[in-house]
């Protein structure tokens, strides 16, 4: 329980920051107006809730009580 | 044999007096703290003061002015103390991975005392970035609604403030739950916040097994994130292809290294000051030092190298642009700022390496040789933001003028403060050296 929730929560997260990365204005699109915003509102805000999720797990390891 | 743990018994303030409840001074309140306190508290409030002055009246109230046609820079103290800050930063995963990745365990007694620099050192990097904005709350807003990552602030939001700071946090939680289990078995007024912060730790060999695993993991993900977000904040300049003297390759590694300098040495500093004020002198030695010491010398050594390089470099390029600049530096209205910053990191290297060299290590000497350091990257910080403002036209601008007035000082000297005082706050509830560990039959 503890390893596949940890191991959940770093794939969540992970898989945040990838799809709100790509969902972003990417760098292959530098020069159209249309690049100026990125293609999802709030998509950094994603970004870093990825990365929040994926540190999390480390709190989640360290404290289960419940059985491997 | 059964393996149980109790902690050191540190000394009552009063030698006479009852045996301390918690150890390391927690809870206890003398003189000298509280006027420590009052002061810091006093200088903050100063602090807000001249920033509320500055939200209701603009960036007028300062010395910041527009580039260009107002002569002035848009980038000054706020600026060069956020790189500051987020270059102490750098002291506390860094040592965390020395001490799990190298096993250099000497360094445990300081470990705790660089991973609450580096979470203090993060928020106030993020509170001086916020100082320099006119409409602060905009710019949280729209960091996370519109952030690219083509811009190098993207990187400095997402990796240095948030992930960075997080990441630095759950360690610092995570190494300090054994410690908080322990203060809880004691009876004291803070009792329900270690029971709380312990989460249900208990001393069994399982649980250490997994603090481990999960230290170690944190450790080595984050050092890469500090490379990432130190080099980040390099890019932020070093990507300004219209700026002279911040345009180049050596501003990542150039950021990363000087990031090390002034984080290991205040590191040096706090550890140097906590031992005397939390009466740990037998925790702290100078073992501690003198490997806090070398790491130090190294890095000074690398960063003079890249000074030396860059200075080489910007004197031989062609544009008049350029030139001004390395003028204004070596022998110009900065010259003195960049010289003493120079001599500071020289003066300071070559004391690290004479100890190093008569194998002699006196934590005191450490103590001088950090001082220089901070002074030498605190003078750098200053180099690098401003003087490609004022004397890095590409256009045909007159050479602008920057001086810092009150409101800055005020504000920068706020966020000392309150760095300060949190500082002060955790070591007042919390033991800032790991308890020690003692096998019990």
């Amino acid at each position: 329980m503890r390893t596949l929730v940890t191991t959940i929560m770093i794939v969540v997260g992970l898989g945040l920051m990838i799809i709100s990365y790509t969902a972003l204005a990417t760098p292959t699109c530098n020069v159209s107006v249309e690049c100026s915003d990125p293609r999802v509102a709030f998509a950094a805000g994603i970004f870093v809730l990825g990365i929040l999720t994926a540190f999390s797990s480390a709190i989640f390891y360290s404290v289960y009580k419940g059985a491997e | 044999m059964t393996t149980g743990t109790a902690i050191s018994q540190a000394p009552s303030g009063n030698d006479n007096g009852p045996p301390a409840e918690l150890p390391q001074e927690i809870g206890r309140l003398s003189p000298k703290w509280i006027l420590f306190f009052g002061v810091m508290t006093a200088i903050t409030a100063v602090g807000v003061y001249a920033y509320l002055l500055q939200v209701n009246n603009g960036l007028i109230v300062t010395g910041l002015r527009g580039l260009g046609t107002m002569a002035g820079a848009t980038w000054g103290l706020y600026v060069a103390y956020y790189v500051y800050f987020i270059g102490v930063s750098f002291a506390g995963i860094t040592v965390a991975a020395l001490i799990r990745i190298f096993r250099i365990e000497k360094l445990e007694p300081v470990a705790r005392i660089g991973e609450l620099l580096t979470v203090v050192s993060l928020i106030l990097g993020a509170l001086a970035i916020l100082a320099d904005l006119e409409h602060p709350w905009r710019a949280i807003v729209n960091l996370l609604k519109y952030g690219r990552p083509q811009s190098p602030f993207f990187g400095t939001f997402t990796m240095v403030i948030a992930g960075y700071l997080f990441a630095s946090l759950v360690y610092l939680y995570l190494t300090s739950r054994r410690d908080a289990a322990i203060l809880s078995e004691r009876d004291s007024k803070y009792r329900g916040m270690y029971r709380f912060f312990a989460a249900g730790w208990e001393d069994t060999e399982e649980q250490r097994r997994i603090d481990r695993r999960v230290t170690f993991w944190l450790a080595v993900t984050i050092l890469p994130m500090l490379v990432i977000a130190h080099s980040t904040v390099g890019f932020v300049f070093g990507l300004q292809a219209g700026r002279p003297g911040w345009f180049g390759a050596l501003q990542a590694p150039g950021f990363v290294v000087l990031a090390g300098v002034s984080g290991i040495g205040n590191l040096i500093m706090l550890a140097a000051i906590v031992r005397v004020v939390t009466k740990t002198k037998s925790r702290i030695t100078l073992d501690a030092f003198s490997w806090l010491g070398k790491l130090l010398l190294g890095l000074v050594v690398t960063y003079l190298y890249f000074t030396a390089v860059e200075i080489l470099t910007i004197t031989y390029q062609p544009g008049s642009a350029e030139q001004g600049l390395s003028e204004a530096l070596l022998t110009g209205v900065y010259s003195p700022i960049f010289w003493i910053s120079v001599a500071s990191l020289v003066f300071a290297a070559a004391l690290l390496l004479w100890q190093a060299i008569m194998r002699r290590w006196s934590i005191r000497l450490v103590f001088v040789a950090s001082l220089l350091v901070t002074i030498g990257s605190v003078g750098k910080r200053y180099l690098i933001v401003v003087p490609s403002q004022t004397h890095g036209q590409l256009l045909p601008y007159a050479t602008g003028t920057y001086t810092p007035n009150w409101v800055e000082f005020a504000i920068v000297f706020a966020l000392f403060a309150l760095g300060a005082l949190m500082i002060g706050v955790f070591m007042k509830v919390f033991p800032i050296v790991p308890l020690e560990e003692v096998e019990t039959t």
